[in-house]
């Protein structure tokens, strides 16, 4: 079990270090720094003193190298707007898009696990195609149609509710019942087919079959292991908290990461940018150590078998 | 047999690394262990054992498959380049196998014709239709049945397909591991009587893998008796079998069905042997009915039995211990 | 890790197989023959050049909502018909989709054989760049990629390509390996085989079928990627139009006119269906040990 934590943290760090890598590699191919925020007509030597102030002189691997001390000193650069320190940027953000991913992942455990559930022990029934139905639709449809029909519906012509902006609970609705809806449809098809594979299992029959009560079979045997790959998809829910509402965010003009990361990439805010990316990555990643460790404590089988070989 | 051999194999040894449990320690496993074995054309040496000896291994050794980790392999009296080079490659046109599984062996996709013209291709061949139709005729199947998908066929062709392919290059040695043991009793025969023809025609070595010592006399003109990874003995088919040396051959043979003959079957005590918990001294001792102290203690060594020289790993049957009085 | 996939959608009841196609995939096929129809033969049959002004008739709403002949679904503010630029932006949108698809097959297969032929390094290198893939949300790689570059087509399609590489790396390793192990894989190489014609002639037909479903599956989601990048301003950049870049700036109108959104909105809906309950319908009758 020690060795199965130490390998995941040990990749977990790896893939952080990848990202970095990744921002690096990619700014420096987007181009001269000193050139982009100097503007083509500076002066030579104005430039040539921009990159040795910023050590832009020094060979390739120096510069990762600091670029890499900086971001873990928390130092990830200052946005070329406003000259506020990009990370301070994006963390007064978080609250606002918090405000409406926490609320929609609770929509989506509370309606599509237990939708999905429903469906996969009513196999075949009107319910089960009902659910079927509605999961599809939410799945094929996009989350800025979702949110537009929406407020077409409730705001434009019904006039119920707000359609954008973020003055209170009121305005939070339509944002959290769109990112909810298309995310409890994915849950429920994937908890759908999840159930309905361990249903199939011979163990459930021959729990049923030696006459262990149906409610008892589902709810000692079924439901913990289709709990497994499930918890996988809700992994990925939480680590996508903060940047989950990147389009429903633009869609409402809600003002949180989301809405930051579009505008820092439609103005080539590049600190700023790179902060959400490092931030985003360390999320997700957390998530997924969680979520590995807690399919180890679901399924004592995957404790023993590395990750990457299947 | 005063002819150079066409191959020969010298302390062939083979590991695995085997972990036991999570946080087990790596035990290493000797799938092979010193074997030694020299093959010479148009003769066909029998290896026989029950599986997980090795015996399936040593084929690939021979072949060059995988790499041995001690002894090595001569071919022609040069030693086999390392796989995957460009001159091990080369030599695959001289050796060949054919495989237990015919229908794992092919590709599903192909038309068996693509499959036996592609060793052609492979090794610069002209691979015309009519070679195509030959190779196919000369092991028994219809040139038409070129254009079969393996799925097609029955087994029995699929295995004659194999044997086309494996030929297609006129290799000097064919390495056949249980060719028969997935075919209908009824095919097992056939391809046996293919596989003795095609060696009287094109004369070329072969090495016979079995589990079925039945099957291997009527190929073999040697029989070796694999048992843990080590030959335990070897001479002519019907000496062996009409008075095996080794208690292990011994067993074996008495295990074969035989009409008219009432003799009592030997029956083996204790488990299975398994290669990672191998027993010190002669291997074979803790299933042995006729064990001294001297078999858990000494490993015999694959030698000449005084008198007629069957090679025979076994203190009793060298006469260097003896069976104490009250058995 | 088992990942995130596009999980199965149950749509018909797998009974429905045997007789025929269900109504569903006769559908799709039917909607998805259209839009191709429509993609290939698009400067044909729009009635106008996508960028043709017609000032006289702004926001003029589609036919039997008070609109004219002239434009059956409408024009937007600057009188362009909706149509056409519906028909264009069909184009558009498929061919990125096309194209990232294959690309994203194509990276992400040569990768995973190549995995699978090297092992050691090459195989931790793929492994470990799957893990990257896999640790970031695609949209927002996409975002800062977009950022840092600035946008052309070009790298607009190649980045959407790279949306699902690791999944076709992960299934083409995965067969791969389980292929050179036994069977026909292990018997051609020793036939003296070069590691190339082992998996260009053998291997790589052998999982054909299986990628294939796979490209039917990730073919919606880059169709929704595409859309979403560009409802954001990020994507397919004006004068070109797609059906993303249309319901982005038909939103302005929302209120007034409604229909600028709605139909390329219904067109992304319908075929984003059509894609999936085609795949899925594949997977079920090509390869049922996909998920």
């Amino acid at each position: 079990m020690l060795r199965f934590l130490a390998s995941r943290l040990l990749r977990a760090l790896l893939t952080i270090g990848m990202v970095v890598t990744f921002a690096f590699v990619v700014l420096r191919l987007s181009g001269d720094p000193a050139q982009i925020i100097m503007g083509s007509e500076a002066p030579p030597e104005a430039v040539a003193a921009f990159r040795a102030s910023w050590g832009l002189d020094q060979p390739l691997w120096v510069q990762y190298l600091r670029y890499f001390l900086a971001i873990l000193e928390g130092d990830l650069g200052r946005s070329m707007r406003d000259g506020r320190p990009a990370l301070d940027l994006v963390v007064e953000r978080i609250p606002a898009t918090l405000a409406l991913t926490l609320p929609a992942l609770l929509i989506k455990l509370g309606l599509g696990i237990p939708a999905g559930v429903t469906a996969a022990l009513h196999r075949n029934s009107a319910i089960d195609r009902a659910v079927m139905l509605l999961a599809v639709a939410g799945f094929t449809m996009p989350s800025f149609v979702l949110g537009l029909l929406l407020v077409l519906v409730f705001a434009v012509q019904l006039g119920w509710l707000p359609s954008g902006g973020q003055e209170g609970w009121r305005h939070a609705i339509l944002p959290v019942v769109t990112l909810g809806i298309g995310g409890a449809a994915a849950l429920a098809r994937f908890t759908r087919s999840a159930m309905l594979e361990v249903l199939g299992q011979p163990y459930i029959r021959t729990a049923s079959a030696k006459g262990v009560p149906w409610r008892a079979v589902v709810s000692r045997h079924a439901l913990p292991n289709a709990a497994i790959p499930t918890v996988t998809i809700i992994g990925f829910m939480v680590g996508s908290l903060i940047a989950g509402a990147v389009v429903v965010e633009s869609v409402f003009s809600w003002p949180g990461v989301g809405r930051l990361l579009v505008v820092a990439v439609a103005n080539r805010d590049l600190a700023v940018v790179q902060a959400i990316l490092l931030l985003v990555a360390a999320t997700m990643v957390t998530a997924n150590v969680l979520v590995d460790l807690l399919y180890g404590a679901l399924d004592p089988r995957l404790r023993a078998a590395p990750k990457g070989v299947r | 047999m005063s002819e150079a051999p066409l191959l020969e194999a010298r302390g062939l040894l083979r590991r695995y690394g085997m972990r036991r449990g999570l946080l087990g320690r790596p035990v290493e496993v000797r799938a092979v262990d010193g074997v030694s074995l020299s093959l010479h054309r148009g003769r066909t040496l029998g290896l026989v054992g029950e599986s997980g000896c090795g015996k399936s291994t040593t084929g690939r050794l021979v072949l060059g498959l995988e790499p041995s980790d001690g002894g090595g392999v001569a071919w022609e009296g040069r030693p086999m380049p390392p796989p995957g080079t460009p001159a091990w490659r080369a030599l695959r046109a001289r050796m060949q196998m054919v495989f237990q599984d015919p229908l794992g062996a092919l590709d599903r996709r192909l038309p068996i014709g693509a499959q036996v013209a592609e060793p052609l291709a492979i090794h610069g061949l002209p691979g015309s239709r009519d070679r195509v139709a030959e190779l196919l005729r000369d092991v028994g199947l219809r040139p038409d049945q070129a254009a079969r998908y393996p799925h097609e066929l029955s087994g029995g062709q699929r295995q004659r397909a194999v044997l086309a392919r494996a030929l297609a290059t006129a290799p000097a040695l064919l390495v056949c591991d249980e060719p028969i043991s997935a075919l209908d009793v009824s095919i097992q025969a056939q391809v046996m009587n293919l596989l003795t023809e095609l060696q009287a025609r094109h004369g070329m070595a072969m090495l016979f893998i079995s589990h079925d010592l039945r099957a291997v006399r009527q190929v073999s003109h040697r029989v070796a008796v694999m048992y843990l990874g080590r030959i335990v003995e070897a001479g002519k088919p019907d000496a062996v079998l009409q008075d095996p040396a080794h208690p292990y051959a011994r067993a074996l043979v008495s295990a074969i069905p035989h009409p008219g003959r009432r003799q009592a079957r030997i029956l083996l005590p204790g488990d299975p042997p398994n290669p990672a918990d191998r027993p010190a001294g002669c291997a074979f001792h803790p299933r042995c009915p006729m064990a001294v102290a001297l078999c858990a203690r000494e490993a015999p060594a694959l030698k000449p039995r005084p008198g007629d020289g069957r090679l025979v790993a076994c203190h009793l049957a060298q006469g260097d211990a003896t069976l104490p009085k009250a058995a | 890790m088992p990942e995130a996939p596009p999980s199965p959608i149950m749509l018909a009841p797998p009974r429905a197989r045997r007789q025929g196609l269900p109504p569903l995939v006769l559908f799709a096929v039917g909607w998805l023959g259209l839009m191709l129809g429509v993609a290939l033969l698009a400067n044909v049959v729009s009635p106008y050049a996508y960028t043709a002004l017609d000032l006289r008739n702004r926001l003029s709403p589609p036919i039997g909502f008070g609109g004219t002949t002239a434009h059956w679904l409408g024009t937007d503010e600057l009188g362009r018909d909706v149509l056409s630029r519906l028909i264009h932006s069909i184009r558009m949108s498929l061919l990125i989709a096309f194209g990232a698809t294959l690309i994203g097959a194509v990276v992400g297969t040569t990768l995973g054989l190549l995995a699978a032929q090297f092992r050691g390094l090459v195989e931790q290198a793929v492994l470990a760049l799957v893990d990257f893939s896999a640790s970031l949300p695609f949209l927002i790689l996409a975002l800062a990629v977009l950022a840092f570059f600035g946008n052309s087509l070009t790298l607009f399609v190649c980045l959407l390509g790279l949306h699902a590489w690791e999944r076709y790396a992960r299934i083409a390793r995965g067969l791969a390996i389980s292929a050179g192990a036994q069977g026909y894989a292990a018997a051609v190489r020793q036939l003296g085989a070069s590691a190339w014609r082992v998996q260009l002639r053998h291997v790589l037909p052998n999982i054909a079928s299986t990628l294939i479903v796979s490209m039917t599956l990730a073919f919606p989601e880059i169709i929704l990627l595409e859309s979403g990048l560009s409802f954001l301003g990020l994507g397919v950049q004006p004068p070109a139009t797609s059906l993303g870049s249309m319901v982005g700036y038909g939103r302005e109108y929302l209120s007034r006119a409604p229909w600028i959104l709605l139909s390329p909105a219904a067109v992304i809906v319908l075929t984003t269906l059509s894609v999936s309950a085609l795949g899925d319908w594949l997977r079920d009758r090509l390869d049922p040990s996909l998920d």
